[in-house]
């Protein structure tokens, strides 16, 4: 915990030496040009929230604040770094050098998401739904799988685009985003200090053009390392896009229909067991210039949510069960920085713990952007 | 399975076949520039454009096959000043061509040379609107802008290809003196309307407006990048009528049914109207684009 503290006090420090003024700057131009200065945006989400079926997170919620800095470093570099700011601690969410230079292959060093599946490669303030899915949750995590790695991404030389990313990162448990700890193996444990475990990732992503307006986008996620318990563990994924976007109407209407199965796995000599899995199908639909909304559907089996919190002993432990879940929203977006999501969701739990068997959650959010705003990734 | 693997093999026999036609292979963010660096590169260059003339380029989708569109160019032509901004980040790093990245003798800021009106004074504020903090970058409606970026193209093409050197400056020359030709054409043609004013749906006519003298009455956008509201709609109706406002032009990306709803409240004639070359049939090229401009606006302002 002081380590946690201490390294974002450091980050929080490294913050304020970025953004603030120098007090000399009139006088010191001739010397120190800030014609290179890195862009910088921030996003704050903020959310408010009715959830009869939990015990305490009604009301008002500070969601998070992010810090996007990034700058060509050279002819070869370009870094990126994304601070987040919850309400007690500051995390470099990502922060990784990317090529610039290499031809057909992209390299990324340091802390960043993955290229595992679909939506665990967003940002949060870009996610189509306030909640993460359930089978991201219990598998690679709420936000993805992120840590400190190398990876790099083939343009293969075939008709259609096709990239092959290889990863490869540290030793962790994945941070599943829920309330309290899930039980003991329920975790995706990618833990082992061995020197025989480097977690290592996979991903086959393929997009075609039906024509000017739709594509189709198919995609495959593998990855594997091994637990603090020596028991090997894998995610692999499987998603499906199917994008529509009228070029000449780009920016008043679209549909987006998207579909992503996940399975946690874990195997050694004795066998291989099938741990969690499950799925999501949504449906967004651009209805005008400023108004989105979307539907979705998801399932995931032996996981858990914050509505399966038993506390035993005085010790909370986050029982599995089966889980579905029906989400619906609209977004008012009224210009590129500022969106208001109105959502709703009813979620099902099928336990053997005698917990509560619905989670009703309706929230209200807040998206603003100010600063320099990264384009989306397609 | 049969049929699937003789595709594959015809297509990777195409990719590794594909005769190299043209000296350099040009690839540009907007219609009119490939126009233009199809006109100066002449027989050596093959130019494309990713975004279409029919397609808001302020929005263009980043779409992965557009990275692979541009994967083996030579060069890729910027419209420069933010225009791109929502997008090239991304497709131009995602094509993984060392070529034509920033800093890079392949990549080509169209916006250089060119005199950038409507730059902003003082403080940037988001509460006007989504703008363009580097000025405005719809200087393609501008005839005499196109014929710095065909100057500039000439010697971008030059130094990558010396051995056409002479045939990039004689094309550039070429070009240049058919828009001269054009724009004694097109200014004769809107002399009478000198001062006339006319509403756009949004602020990318400034440059055209300077060069031929209309004056631009108000936008049907509320502010740039901001839909309009049916206040804002109400008003600015109202204040046409008193003006007696004649045009609403608007391009093939916008809301027709905003822009068409206006012009009928004010009495006016709503134009669609490409300032983006493939925006219309018309529009085939630069050239036909004003051609057709300078038509739709004569024939209107003249009743």
């Amino acid at each position: 915990m002081t380590r946690l503290c201490a390294g974002a006090g450091l980050w929080a420090a490294l913050f304020l030496l970025i953004l603030a003024p120098s007090p000399a700057s009139a006088s010191t131009n001739a010397l120190m040009s800030n014609l290179a200065n890195p862009s910088i945006g921030f996003n704050a989400l903020m959310l408010a929230q009715v959830a009869p079926d939990l015990p305490g997170p009604d009301g008002l919620q500070f969601q998070e604040a992010e810090v996007s800095i990034v700058s060509v470093v050279d002819p070869l570099w370009t870094l990126w770094a994304n601070l987040v700011f919850s309400e007690t601690e500051v995390t470099p969410e990502e922060v990784y050098a990317i090529s610039n230079a290499l031809p057909d292959v992209t390299l990324k060093v340091g802390r960043f998401k993955a290229a595992f599946g679909k939506h665990g490669q967003l940002h949060r303030h870009a996610w189509p739904f306030i909640q993460s899915p359930f089978i991201l949750v219990n598998t690679i995590g709420e936000e993805g799988f992120d840590g400190m790695g190398l990876e790099a991404a083939w343009m293969m030389p075939l008709p259609w685009y096709a990239e092959l990313t290889l990863g490869a990162y540290r030793s962790q448990a994945l941070a599943p985003g829920l309330a309290s700890a899930p039980a003991e193996g329920q975790l995706m444990d990618l833990g082992s200090t061995s020197p025989e475990n480097t977690p290592t990732l996979a991903r086959l992503k393929n997009l075609w053009d039906l024509d000017d307006s739709n594509t189709l986008e198919l995609g495959a996620s593998g990855l594997q390392g091994l637990g603090a318990d020596g028991r090997h563990r894998a995610a692999v994924g499987a998603d499906l896009t199917l994008r529509w976007i009228p070029l000449r109407q780009s920016n008043q209407r679209g549909a987006i229909l998207q579909g992503e199965y996940i399975q946690r796995l874990s195997y050694d000599d004795s066998g291989l067991s099938r741990e969690c899995y499950g799925g999501y199908g949504s449906l967004q639909v651009r209805l005008d210039q400023d108004w989105w909304s979307g539907i979705r559907a998801e399932e995931a089996t032996n996981a858990t949510t914050d509505v399966l919190a038993q506390v035993n002993s005085g010790v909370t432990v986050m029982q599995p069960g089966r889980l579905q879940r029906a989400s619906a929203n609209l977004t008012w977006t009224p210009s590129e920085f500022s969106a208001i999501r109105l959502e709703g969701s009813i979620a099902k739990t099928d336990n053997d713990f005698g917990l509560p068997t619905m989670d009703r959650r309706l929230m209200l959010q807040t998206n603003f952007t100010i600063g320099y705003h990264p384009a989306h990734a397609y | 399975m049969k049929r699937t693997s003789i595709l594959l093999a015809a297509a990777l026999l195409g990719l590794s076949a594909a005769p190299a036609h043209a000296d350099l292979k040009v690839a540009t963010a907007l219609s009119d520039l490939a126009d233009v660096a199809q006109a100066v590169g002449g027989t050596h260059v093959k130019a494309v454009s990713l975004c279409q003339g029919y397609e808001d380029p302020h929005f263009v989708p980043a779409k992965p096959s557009l990275m692979r569109a541009i994967r083996d160019a030579d060069v890729f032509i910027s419209t420069g000043l933010e225009l791109d901004g929502g997008w090239l980040p991304l497709v131009l790093p995602g094509s993984r061509n060392p070529k034509i990245q920033p800093g890079t003798p392949g990549f080509v800021d169209a916006s250089e040379g060119v005199t950038v009106l409507e730059k902003p004074k003082g403080t940037v504020s988001r509460a006007d609107g989504d703008i363009h903090p580097l000025g405005n970058p719809h200087y393609y409606l501008d005839p005499k802008a196109l014929e710095v970026l065909a100057d500039h193209l000439a010697e971008v093409f030059s130094g990558l290809d010396a051995a056409n050197a002479a045939d990039y400056a004689a094309n550039a020359k070429a070009f240049d003196a058919k828009l001269d030709a054009g724009l004694a054409r097109w200014q004769a043609a809107l002399k009478p309307y000198a001062g006339a004013p006319v509403v756009v749906y949004h602020e990318n006519f400034i440059y055209f407006a300077e060069r031929f003298h209309l004056k631009i009455f108000g936008t049907v956008e509320d502010k740039p990048g901001i839909p309009p509201s049916p206040r804002h709609i109400a008003e600015l109706a109202a204040q046409m009528k008193q003006a007696g406002v004649k045009v609403v032009l608007y391009q093939p990306y916008q809301d027709s049914s905003a822009a068409k709803g206006l012009a009928d409240k004010a009495g006016a004639t709503a134009i669609e109207a490409a300032f983006e070359v493939g925006g219309t049939d018309a529009a085939k090229d630069v050239t036909s684009k004003f051609d057709a401009l300078v038509g739709d606006l004569t024939q209107t302002l003249s009743h």
